[in-house]
């Protein structure tokens, strides 16, 4: 079993010389998103942070769920994931610096979170929470959060370089092997993590569902930056001849499966907490039903979910790339307002508002993100040309 | 496609002719003699379920252990339990047919048997916890002399009309996978009675490329309508505790997590009767280690969605400085029922990661025995949920404590026995394996196998 086969497959996959003016704009796009949101920390330092939170949070949900996919790819052995494997690994790359651009969120700590500020002591529930909800135990855990995922992508990427390189067949099951607990870990990690960087926002509500709800959008907004990446290269050499049809297909079947997921976790949440009616829970809700915030959950219900979901059915429509891609597209426009919706209502406790600075600092991370990711994408084959799956993928209807 | 080194889903040296004879002659020969012992052990056991209703019709609920405050007791304990059960057969049939997983054809058959057989032991309960079930057709909607409607926004209702829809599409689904192995039987039986009555089953089946074409349609449009039941049917069921306020059963967490202990059981069912009856029957080159593997793979990643419900309960009991909340959990930790609650971490959290050893993975025996942890312990998580939510809850002067009687317990384990009984018969008269679809994949694994056993 361990016998090294030679490389199954002639055709060679480098990345396109297009990557580099894109990546090329896309600092570009950084450099005007972040001197804009310097301007707006100088101007307005609280709706800096917490604009600033939304969007970290934003790009760390699709770099976050493309390793969640990858692990997902591993573990069920499908052609499905070989395609897109590359771009998965890439992504999962950028979670270490993703963890750098955190920092100014720890600055403006007391900004954005009721229980990091001084009359937080007068408030006995979050007094209880103390032990958990502390500026330490906070970034402790953003760390180890970023920490243990940064590994999980290094590890699984260095192996998949190693195929390339060597060829070697018990590599396939070494990747299964790490992506079991891997899959496991990451699922707890990311609930605890939703619980930090967002339910504690509101730091008197909680909801046991609300760690799987983050989890599914994640897994929607790594896909749909996964089908926009795919549609961009199969219109490129190398990968022209290489995405079919038949990949979509399974990618539109994936990302239909997600927004029921997503779909699924928010009507529980909301119909047991609607039902029991407690005043400790149903604040949450009636926040996001009052003061123009009724107004973005109907898009979300509309959205994220009835057009998207209908549109998905068609199985010409996943078959279609681009038609694929529109899709794709409004659905991680979606992930946006869903974050914006999860996080802004309980800022300030009052009217629907956005500010000039959502845009600019979701530009000025997503510019430097999106160029990470192509500096990392750049530097591999788009393929995983040793993969014993290879010719299965390849063939894919 | 097989990865290499994967045992095969057919064991080498099968033809289709040979598929179908070795399927179609458990049930066309004679029983051997412990399918008597068996099915009569089961049967007795019906009788005593029949006893104890008589009695309970006669005199009441009260012959149970329900009191107030635990006014839900072993009946809706068994009910959750069942249903559960009865989730793998359905996720096997179509959810894995729609991801075009082959190896589920060997273990469909009988895995959508166990399902049926299991909602109607789950069906049993409601109907007798009403406690005059000749009324229970209240239940449903129909518009009467009395002008009462039944509560809509209450989810006990919801499973009504969740439960029979299952009961009936998982029927459906059974039924016309059935049709064309009906008609392989009525060409082979001897007996005239047995010719008769498989003909008359398989609705004049012929087996012409318009059959084939209208029931490969017919399967898959039953596939779709089956699928999001999988997930609803156990999703109002814990809505029936989640939409309450009581803490212990008021938790969002509740569908997923359900749904996800429901196929984790019915897995554990489905591994409880293929290990023995592959033995028994000689059906190892079917029902193959690659199937068990794949099986205690689910096993496993369920088993820790539900692991990972309890972690998020305990937490989210403590984080949410809700004082009744964080009581529930600490009097399920040191409370009077705290040995059923250790018994049931044991079963369903700690026995289940042996399932990470490839060994026990692929030892018939050893998954066997994970299995029947998993079956006790699915069990005994519903009888936590039930019982010391409601047990201590708001009121100290209200509280108190609850136990099964005999009566109870003759119940549950006649339910067992129902359930034993209906196997064996299903067993005795219908091909356990579906025939054609074995036939349909035997050309594909034989062909491969000279790549796989090849040093």
């Amino acid at each position: 079993m361990s016998e090294p086969t030679a490389s199954t497959h002639e055709r060679s996959f480098p990345p396109p010389a297009d990557l580099d003016g894109l990546q090329s704009k896309a600092w570009i796009a950084a450099g005007i998103g972040i001197a804009a949101s310097l301007a707006g920390w100088f101007l307005d330092p609280t709706q800096f942070y917490r604009s600033y939170l939304v969007s970290w949070i934003f790009w760390l949900s699709v770099a976050a769920g493309c390793l969640a996919i990858l692990m997902l790819h591993h573990l069920s052995r499908g052609a499905w994931g070989l395609m897109i494997r590359r771009v998965l690994e890439a992504a999962a790359r950028t979670l270490p610096f993703l963890a750098i651009l955190f920092i100014p969120i720890v600055l403006g700590l007391e900004e954005t979170y009721v229980w990091a500020r001084p009359e937080a002591a007068a408030d006995e529930l979050i007094q209880h929470k103390a032990v958990y909800l502390n500026r330490t135990a906070f970034v402790f855990r953003t760390v180890v959060y970023l920490g243990v995922w940064s590994f999980f992508a290094y590890g699984l990427s260095r192996l998949s370089l190693r195929q390339d390189r060597t060829g070697d067949a018990t590599l396939f099951r070494r990747m299964q092997v790490i992506s079991a607990p891997g899959l496991g870990i990451y699922c707890l990690l990311t609930t605890f993590a939703a619980v930090d960087w967002l339910m504690s926002l509101d730091p008197h509500w909680y909801s046991s569902l609300f760690g799987v709800y983050f989890l599914g959008g994640q897994g929607i907004a790594a896909l749909a930056f996964v089908i926009l990446v795919a549609l961009y290269l199969a219109q490129r050499e190398p990968m022209a001849g290489a995405f079919n049809a038949g990949h979509f297909h399974d990618y539109g079947k994936l990302l239909l499966a997600f927004v029921m997921l997503w779909t699924y976790f928010a009507i529980s949440q909301l119909l047991i907490i609607w039902s029991a009616d407690l005043p400790e829970e149903i604040t949450w809700y009636l926040e996001r039903a009052h003061g123009g915030w009724k107004w973005v959950s109907i898009l979300l219900v509309l959205f994220h979910f009835l057009l998207p979901f209908l549109l998905l059915l068609s199985s010409d429509l996943k078959r279609n790339a681009k038609a694929l891609g529109k899709v794709a597209l409004l659905l991680l426009a979606m992930r946006w307002f869903d974050v914006f919706w999860l996080a802004a209502p309980s800022f300030e406790h009052g009217h629907l508002s956005f500010h000039w600075l959502d845009l600019a600092t979701l530009v000025g991370l997503g510019g430097i993100w999106l160029a990470l990711f192509l500096g990392q994408l750049k530097t591999r084959s788009l393929v995983p040309v040793n993969d014993p799956y290879l010719v299965e993928a390849l063939d894919n209807e | 496609m097989t990865a290499p080194g994967k045992p095969p889903i057919v064991a080498p040296g099968h033809t289709p002719g040979s598929v179908t004879d070795q399927i179609s002659s458990i049930v066309l020969t004679r029983m051997p003699r412990w399918w008597w012992a068996a099915f009569g052990a089961s049967f007795a056991l019906v009788m005593m379920l029949l006893y104890a209703l008589t009695k309970l019709v006669f005199e009441g609920t009260g012959i149970w252990g329900l009191n107030i405050p635990v006014g839900w007791g072993f009946a809706i304990i068994n009910f959750v339990w069942w249903i559960g059960i009865g989730h793998a057969g359905t996720l096997i049939s179509a959810i894995l047919l729609l991801l075009r997983q082959e190896w589920r054809t060997s273990i469909n058959r009988f895995a959508e048997a166990m399902t049926l057989f299991a909602v109607a032991c789950a069906g049993l309960f409601p109907l007798i916890h009403v406690g005059r079930p000749w009324l229970a057709y209240w239940l449903l909607p129909y518009p009467n002399t009395m002008d009462i409607w039944p509560q809509f926004r209450s989810p006990l209702v919801w499973d009504v009309f969740a439960v029979t829809t299952y009961a009936t599409v998982s029927l459906l689904f059974w039924y016309v996978g059935l049709v064309p192995d009906l008609a392989t039987l009525r060409d082979r039986a001897r007996q005239r009675l047995a010719k008769i009555t498989y003909g008359f089953l398989s609705m004049g089946w012929r087996g012409s490329a318009t059959h084939w074409h209208n029931y490969e349609t017919a399967y898959l449009l039953l596939a779709g309508l089956a699928t999001p039941l999988v997930v609803s049917v156990h999703t109002v069921v814990s809505f029936d505790f989640a939409v309450g306020q009581l803490p212990g059963w008021h938790a969002t967490i509740f569908p997923p997590y359900f749904v996800a202990g429901a196929i984790f059981a019915g897995f554990a069912m489905v591994i409880t009767l293929a290990v023995p009856l592959r033995t028994l029957f000689d059906l190892k080159d079917f029902i193959t280690i690659r199937h068990l593997q794949n099986m205690g793979k689910v096993m496993l990643a369920t088993g820790l969605i539900v692991a990972y419900g309890y972690v998020i309960e305990i937490f989210m009991a403590w984080y949410s400085g809700n004082w009744f909340e964080e009581f529930m959990i600490l009097n399920r930790i040191q409370g009077p029922y705290r040995m059923q609650w250790y018994a049931l971490l044991l079963c369903n959290v700690l026995a289940p990661q042996l399932l990470w050893i490839k060994r026990v993975r692929s030892t018939p025996a050893l998954l066997f025995v994970v299995a029947m942890f998993v079956n006790v312990g699915m069990w005994l998580e519903r009888f936590v949920i039930v019982v010391t939510s409601l047990h201590r809850d708001f009121l100290p002067s209200s509280w108190g404590m609850y136990a099964g009687t005999r009566w109870d317990w003759a119940i549950f384990v006649g339910s067992i026995g129902l359930f034993l009984a209906l196997l064996f018969l299903f067993i005795r008269f219908l091909p356990m394996i579906s025939i054609f679809e074995m036939r349909t994949i035997v050309p594909k694994t034989q062909a491969r196998e000279p790549d796989e056993v090849s040093p």
